[in-house]
């Protein structure tokens, strides 16, 4: 497990990094302190990190380019920032989680389980997914998304228009940020219920689901259960 | 607008002379002889010109032919405008007298210069009569004046001194209360601007020339007195022809003001030398001067886009037109009326500029007043203090407790200086160690700075080296040794207080360009709060850190 922490003020990585080094501690954790955003930056080119510890003015000149840039990346990260007004704003890009300085252990501590723990979902609101696309970054409204099909390391993200957008974000970190409407349907497919037209019966017990642009997606046995439960 | 009316209203009432030869000519006879009055006596043996009576008595007899008058017009009156003592024969009646001639060894008691009679009704057929004066002028005897007539009707022609004069009192009411006002706003200013002493001193040397102008309709001046009136109004005319372009200068910022004023003022001497005497001359040349002066403040300021140029050039050629092509007497006062009217309208302008502008400095100050005070609740820098402060007390609670301190006392400091705009140096540098101190704690770096020759009796605004060392903490990375060290520099020459900030560290790379930032927008808007524009203020990147200078001229 890689940790890095971009933090200028030397009082407070230290803080940082004690905390992760105690939450982690039954894990080898590797935690990395870089003191300011272009050190930061050069040092994940190299190491891409697991999670990414952020402390961003996001009220300097480009706090949200670098913010896009990092929720575009396989990686988790957590801004840790003093500009609170912020926050909401943050989620809506896709960050794991924002605390807000000052903070103590247990805050920190609860972002940290939100990490580790896939079942804790985010409630706060994304409504951007971040693709990076030849080197430049767009924001992708999350009611345009129709499916998520995972692809390796990689995800699909097929949206209303009927286009596909590469995610560097794997399955399984981006069904953390997804709001409720996305219900994993299959290992490889995350769906927008809003986009759901009717599930279909096969014969052999197989199910899938036929959305509303008239695709059919195949559906877990044990998934269907829980969808019928929660229809029912 | 009236005064205009008035005047073409009499103009075109004069348009049409009652007496018919133009020129009558007087022929003049030392002497005493009753019979010298009479319509008819032969004078082709007198002379055209009077010579020097001394103070004897002389006669002088005028032909004027009178045109066919409608009724309405009687009773006639003449209008004799002529220096000495004289009686008044129309046609060898004795229709008045003015003043006393010496008589029986007293001496003469001298008339005024303009004097009215009545004609009796019977004695105005059209036709050849004769005024025959019988006169003595021992007081200036050595003036030739010629005599000069005039035939109204009586009623108008004494009446018509008070129509003029109550509108041209109108006037000099108006500019005796712009003078006091402008008087008072001087005096009870902060700012003593002498523009407007100027204009008040304009406002209330014009009354004076109106006063004395008309001074003559109310005052029954002895002809021996007669040149003093005109010699006043000649020097108030030759201040005034000084003090407009003057006024002038200043508001349009006129560069060679004082060469322009030498110029004039000469000018205007040469012009009083060469017509000695020729008092309505002189004062028509006077205003002539004075509105070529103006005009050539006026263009250049207008072609320097000052504020107002153009309306006031219009004003000055419109002045200038009233001035040629109507008599003297309105001419000159209602071409004045027009300047003063340009006067005011670029005062007004003025006024409200200076209004807009003080409006503006009050708005900046309470806003620099405010991102003072935002300084330290300006989250960046409480929620990263108060995150560091909690670790220190969870690790070590007694550092913890200095850095509480030394939190409290910078805020203590800024709460102290927020309401000033100029502060000791020394109280800034105390911020400074203080603000020092809580970074320290911050970022544990050593943070050493050190101050050489400073004044400590100084004033500067405040937060403002405080800002250049914000900013060399945030942008500089700690040199081997973990230091960072500021560094400012004193210098007092005879233009200026300077003062170098210098930061010794690592300059930290940036991703983007660094542009200054508020914080040099806030130590430009605090030197222009303080100083206008004699400050001078810039920073650059150095081979052993950053350079921040800020210059203060001295006055």
């Amino acid at each position: 497990m890689n940790i890095l922490i971009i933090e200028d003020e030397a009082r407070i990585a230290r803080r940082l990094h004690r905390m992760t080094v105690q939450f982690f501690g039954n894990k080898p954790a590797e935690v990395t302190i870089c003191d300011s955003l272009k050190k930061g930056l050069d040092h994940i080119a190299g190491h891409v990190p697991n999670l990414l510890l952020l402390d961003l003015n996001l009220n300097g000149d480009n706090g949200f380019e670098v913010l896009e840039q990092m929720v575009a990346a396989p990686f988790h990260t957590i801004i840790v920032s003093a500009n609170i007004d912020k926050a909401i704003t943050a989620f809506a890009y896709g960050v794991l989680d924002f605390v807000p300085k000052p903070f103590n252990e247990d805050r920190l501590f609860q972002a940290f389980t939100r990490f580790i723990n896939p079942a804790v979902k985010s409630n706060e609101g994304i409504k951007y997914l971040a693709v990076k696309t030849a080197g430049q970054v767009r924001l992708i409204s999350i009611d345009d998304v129709v499916y998520i099909k995972g692809a390796g390391i990689y995800t699909e993200l097929h949206l209303k228009n009927g286009k596909q957008e590469l995610h560097d974000k794997s399955m399984e970190l981006l069904q953390q940020l997804m709001p409720d409407g996305f219900e994993r349907i299959h290992k490889s497919y995350l769906v927008n219920l809003g986009q759901v037209e009717k599930i279909l019966v096969n014969p052999g017990s197989r199910y899938s689901m036929l959305l509303k642009t008239g695709e059919v997606l195949p559906v877990g046995r044990s998934k269907y259960k829980e969808l019928k439960n929660r229809t029912a | 607008m009236h005064n205009l009316l008035l005047l073409l209203m009499l103009l075109g009432w004069l348009d049409q002379p009652i007496i018919r030869n133009n020129e009558p000519n007087p022929v003049y006879r030392v002497g005493d002889n009753p019979a010298w009055a009479t319509k008819n006596y032969a004078d082709g043996d007198w002379s055209p010109h009077r010579g020097n009576t001394a103070d004897r008595i002389f006669w002088s007899r005028t032909q004027l032919d009178l045109r066919e008058v409608k009724k309405e017009l009687l009773p006639l009156g003449l209008q004799i405008e002529s220096f000495g003592a004289f009686e008044v024969y129309w046609d060898g009646v004795l229709i008045g007298k003015n003043g006393q001639v010496p008589n029986n060894g007293k001496l003469e008691i001298p008339g005024t210069e303009n004097s009215y009679y009545p004609i009796p009704d019977s004695l105005t057929k059209a036709g050849p009569h004769t005024v025959a004066l019988r006169s003595s002028q021992s007081f200036l005897p050595g003036v030739q004046r010629s005599i000069g007539f005039g035939i109204y009707n009586y009623a108008a022609m004494i009446s018509r001194p008070l129509v003029t004069m109550s509108y041209m009192n109108i006037m000099a009411g108006a500019f005796l209360t712009a003078a006091l006002y402008y008087f008072f706003l001087y005096l009870n200013s902060s700012r003593r601007q002498a523009d407007i002493l100027v204009f008040s001193t304009i406002c209330l040397l014009f009354f004076a020339t109106l006063v004395m102008e008309y001074l003559k309709f109310h005052v029954v001046i002895p002809y021996s007195q007669f040149f003093i009136r005109l010699e006043i109004i000649g020097w108030l005319t030759f201040a005034n022809a000084l003090l407009v372009p003057w006024y002038f200068i200043i508001q349009f910022n006129f560069r060679k003001g004082t060469w322009l004023m030498s110029i004039l003022l000469l000018s205007l001497l040469l012009l009083y030398v060469i017509n000695y005497r020729h008092y309505d001359l002189t004062a028509r040349l006077y205003s002539l001067a004075m509105l070529v002066a103006a005009f050539i403040v006026v263009a250049k300021g207008t072609m320097q886009r000052e504020k107002g140029g153009f309306i006031v050039l219009a004003g000055l050629l419109s002045s200038a037109l009233v001035n040629n092509y109507i008599v003297y007497d309105y001419g000159l006062f209602i071409s004045f009326t027009i300047i003063v009217l340009c006067m005011l309208y670029l005062h007004s302008i003025r006024t409200s500029f200076i209004e807009a502008e003080h409006q503006n400095a009050v708005v900046l100050s309470s806003r620099l007043k405010l991102e003072l005070l935002k300084k330290n609740i300006q989250p960046h820098f409480l929620r990263n203090t108060l995150t560091s402060m909690m670790d220190w007390v969870e690790e070590s609670p007694k550092e913890g407790s200095r850095f509480i301190q030394a939190l409290a006392a910078e805020f203590d400091i800024m709460n102290e200086i927020s309401e000033m705009t100029l502060i000791p140096i020394g109280k800034e540098l105390e911020l400074c160690r203080q603000h020092l101190s809580v970074m320290g704690f911050r970022k544990e770096i050593n943070y050493s700075f050190e101050t050489i020759n400073i004044d400590e009796a100084q004033l500067i605004p405040p937060a403002i080296i405080h800002t250049l060392l914000e900013n060399g903490i945030t942008h500089s990375a700690p040199l081997p040794g973990n230091t960072v060290k500021f560094i400012l520099l004193y210098t007092l020459t005879k233009e200026m207080h300077s003062y170098i900030f210098q930061t010794i560290a690592e300059n930290q790379q940036h991703l983007s360009n660094r542009t200054g930032g508020n914080g040099f927008k806030y130590i430009r808007a605090r030197l222009t709060e303080s100083y206008g524009a004699n400050w001078a203020f810039d920073s650059s990147a150095t081979g052993k850190g950053w350079q921040s200078t800020i210059q203060i001229y001295r006055r």
